[in-house]
């Protein structure tokens, strides 16, 4: 019957776009907002900050172990201090949340940038404790100037950083 | 599945019968999946963390709600009534089991669809129970149980997963296309109203047996609650 054939094709038709979009889902970077702005900037410190994150953890993993490598430890807070060392530079060009760019970076590195400063500054002197101690290699140093660290990631986020956990 | 269940007017009045197939708790927690994981990965892709944790221990309560009652629902729920061995499989697209008894619920292809379908959403929930990071972001409740690099191997494998997930989507879905327009059986109505036009002599299930129901929701959401909480004493 003519209804059973509109109702075939339909339904076929159906069947292929949920495939076809199924398909085009893989992979693929999620394209922006037309809203959202961007900035190579936002990049930069964007990978910057990833690359903080992922030292953080191999710190964090080695004193996880029953005998951490500190050599592993000292390298990774060396690589901390230097990224530290790039941040404000990436912070120069104004490009807040709150003005509609792509970033977790709020309007307050703006306009309290004397703050922003002293935290950065904060994460420079905790990841340069952290090599001085695990250059000496006391397990308690270590574990202390670790915390102090990841007190000073979360000192800046809490201040300059969306939350996107509510 | 049972062919030609829904002929429509050329049969004779009196040789078919509407009958009970899928119980609501079926009903619910599949289209509960339907909506889930869409909203799983639309809340991620657009980092909505609070929600993607809260839905997630929801659809993982859900999915423990089918597994509960795979074991002590009515007949068509339970795994023991539709998980064959491989050549009832073979049999069964070979055509072989279309002659002979009908049932409803089923057949034993759909049947290791539904297992491969509740295994995934239960490996991907259950990955996410553990991933992420407390110094960067959401993470899992069971979290704490996990070493960093640990948790950080388990968040890169629940992002990536997610694929494998849409794989057997896309599968069940062609699927029920495939049924629905070529062998014409009324399937996704089944599933929403929970009932089939069948042949006389077909039987349909019971009703809704509440006791066994309320346990079942009550273990299940007790049991994601507790998950939820971090699973005390162990967090």
């Amino acid at each position: 019957m003519v209804q059973d054939v509109i109702f075939r094709r339909v339904v076929s038709t159906f069947a292929l776009a949920t495939c076809a979009l199924a398909l085009a889902g893989c992979g693929g970077e999620t394209p922006e907002a037309d809203s959202e702005l961007s900035s190579p900037l936002i990049d930069e410190r964007h990978e910057n900050f990833e690359g903080i994150g992922d030292a953080f953890k191999a710190i964090r993993g080695q004193l996880e172990q029953g005998s951490p490598d500190f050599s592993v430890i000292q390298a990774n807070a060396q690589d901390i201090n230097q990224r530290a060392g790039n941040i404000e530079s990436h912070f120069v060009d104004e490009t807040a949340r709150e003005a509609g760019y792509d970033t977790e970076a709020l309007a307050a590195i703006w306009q309290e940038p004397v703050a922003f400063s002293e935290a950065t500054q904060k994460l420079m002197d905790t990841s340069a404790a952290l090599v001085e101690a695990a250059g000496e290699g006391d397990p308690a140093t270590v574990g202390a100037a670790v915390k102090d660290m990841g007190g000073s990631c979360k000192n800046c986020h809490d201040q300059f950083r969306y939350d996107d956990e509510a | 599945m049972i062919e030609p269940a829904d002929a429509g007017p050329a049969e004779a009045p009196g040789t078919s019968h509407r009958v009970k197939v899928w119980d609501p708790i079926v009903r619910l927690s599949h289209w509960s999946f339907a909506v889930l994981v869409p909203a799983m990965w639309w809340t991620a892709e657009n980092s909505e963390w609070g929600w993607h944790r809260r839905l997630g221990l929801v659809l993982f309560g859900i999915v423990t709600l089918r597994i509960l009652w795979g074991f002590i629902g009515p007949r068509t729920a339970r795994f023991g009534d539709f998980v064959r061995g491989p050549s009832s499989v073979l049999a069964y697209f070979r055509g072989k089991l279309s002659g002979g008894a009908r049932r409803v619920g089923h057949n034993p292809a759909g049947g290791y669809s539904v297992l491969a379908l509740l295994l995934v959403m239960l490996a991907q929930a259950s990955m996410g129970l553990f991933a992420g990071d407390p110094f960067d972001g959401m993470t899992g409740p069971l979290r704490p149980l996990v070493g960093v690099m640990t948790a950080d191997t388990i968040t890169d494998l629940h992002e990536t997963f997610f694929w494998v997930i849409v794989g057997f989507v896309a599968l069940h879905i062609v699927a029920i296309v495939f049924y629905e327009a070529v062998q014409r059986e009324r399937l996704v109505g089944a599933m929403v109203t929970g009932r089939r036009r069948v042949p006389a002599g077909v039987e349909g299930i019971g009703g809704l047996p509440w006791g066994r129901a309320l346990a079942a929701v009550l273990l299940a959401g007790g049991f994601a609650f507790w998950i939820a909480q971090g699973a005390p004493p162990l967090t």
